[in-house]
């Protein structure tokens, strides 16, 4: 079986392409593949990819709930505060429960 | 430790070693997830998941994948647009159009890859790099194993926060008004950049033009351009090479 094919759903995601969010500032539990380098920074929904199992639970073979993974842009200047160029971007990816909105 | 000269200082206590070779091991070394790999296939082989020949048959297979499917996929998106539109909506799917199934051959992909895939597609104000900063994420059925540079952490830590400068290591400058878009592969979602048809190539079949459409051009460290077919990196000597009189440490082992 495809790895996020699956006979469960999770809710709709909360966010859509163009939210603005905030990676989530939490300890690393175990086991996580978010990186500390996006932790606490400002990014926009570039994408939403599938529903899957959290690697929080994947890594323990623990059959959890299925979550909404985003792409996430951020600028390069939001996460290294000196970097030289206005226009560069990073993507990364992220289930949705390390994700917070951030008012308008 | 000096390799090849072991049987000098292992204790076999025969000067005149040359009488006593023993066969040398070929590897001195095996790491804990070597050990593990190995474990984990003898129990499956002895469970019956699967025989030792199916084993070797698929790592060798897995090992023959090229980056040639990736480089004929961009020809066909730069030819022929309807097709590069499939390949935005829905990569895997596109991705049979040129005999590659993604879910092959164990109908749910290969064992350690996911079949998310997106292409990345460059214009000529927007490029963009892969990288997985947590491993060595690479899509695989389509450009085969990766290149071993892309696993180090050097390039890892370092092309999330100087992007531009690890490119000018690799020979590509970027003009300021190019944005330079790093996508870390740190998920489930795999990746490949879709270049810039170069100039130069106008009346080119898909044939010539998957011919310039290296591994290198599809991760993102190298621009296609007429006659550059291959991924060429220099080799510089050292400066100062090791002495003949010093290669072997006696004393430390």
């Amino acid at each position: 079986m495809k790895a996020n094919e699956t006979t469960k759903k999770a809710a709709a995601g909360r966010f859509k392409v163009g939210d603005r969010v905030k990676v989530k500032d939490m300890p690393n539990m175990f086991y996580t593949r978010t990186q500390n380098y996006v932790r606490g920074a400002v990014g926009t929904i570039a994408a939403c990819t599938y529903q899957d199992l959290i690697p929080e639970d994947e890594a323990f073979n623990f059959d959890g709930k299925l979550e909404q993974y985003y792409i996430v842009r951020f600028r390069q200047k939001d996460l290294w505060e000196e970097y030289p160029f206005d226009n560069d971007t990073l993507q990364t990816e992220t289930p949705e429960h390390w994700l917070e909105p951030v008012g308008k | 430790m000096s390799t090849g000269h072991r049987h000098d200082h292992a204790g076999d206590g025969h000067a005149d070693h040359d009488h006593d070779h023993k066969a040398a091991p070929m590897v001195e070394e095996i790491t804990d997830y070597e050990v593990l790999e190995i474990a984990v296939r003898e129990l499956a082989i002895e469970h019956g998941l699967f025989t030792a020949e199916d084993h070797r048959r698929f790592t060798e297979w897995a090992e023959s994948i090229g980056p040639a499917n990736g480089s004929r996929l961009v020809a066909k998106c730069w030819t022929d647009p309807a097709f590069k539109a499939r390949v935005m909506k829905d990569a895997v799917k596109a991705c049979k159009e040129i005999g590659l199934d993604w879910l092959e051959p164990t109908g749910s992909g290969t064992p350690s890859d996911y079949t998310n895939f997106i292409v990345l597609e460059d214009t000529p104000t927007l490029h963009h790099v892969i990288v997985c900063t947590l491993c060595s994420c690479y899509p695989r059925p389509i450009l085969g194993m990766s290149p071993e540079w892309y696993r180090t952490t050097n390039y890892r830590r370092r092309l999330v926060r100087w992007p531009r400068e690890v490119l000018a290591e690799f020979g590509l400058l970027l003009p300021p008004e190019v944005e330079v878009r790093v996508e870390d592969s740190n998920q489930k979602c795999r990746f490949m950049v879709l270049p810039v048809r170069p100039d130069g190539t106008k009346n080119w079949t898909e044939e010539q033009l998957a011919a310039i459409v290296t591994r290198d051009c599809m991760i993102g460290v190298a621009l296609p351009s007429p006659g550059r077919t291959a991924d060429v990196h220099p080799i510089h000597k050292a400066r100062r090479p090791v002495q003949a009189s010093v290669q072997h440490g006696s004393a430390a082992e």
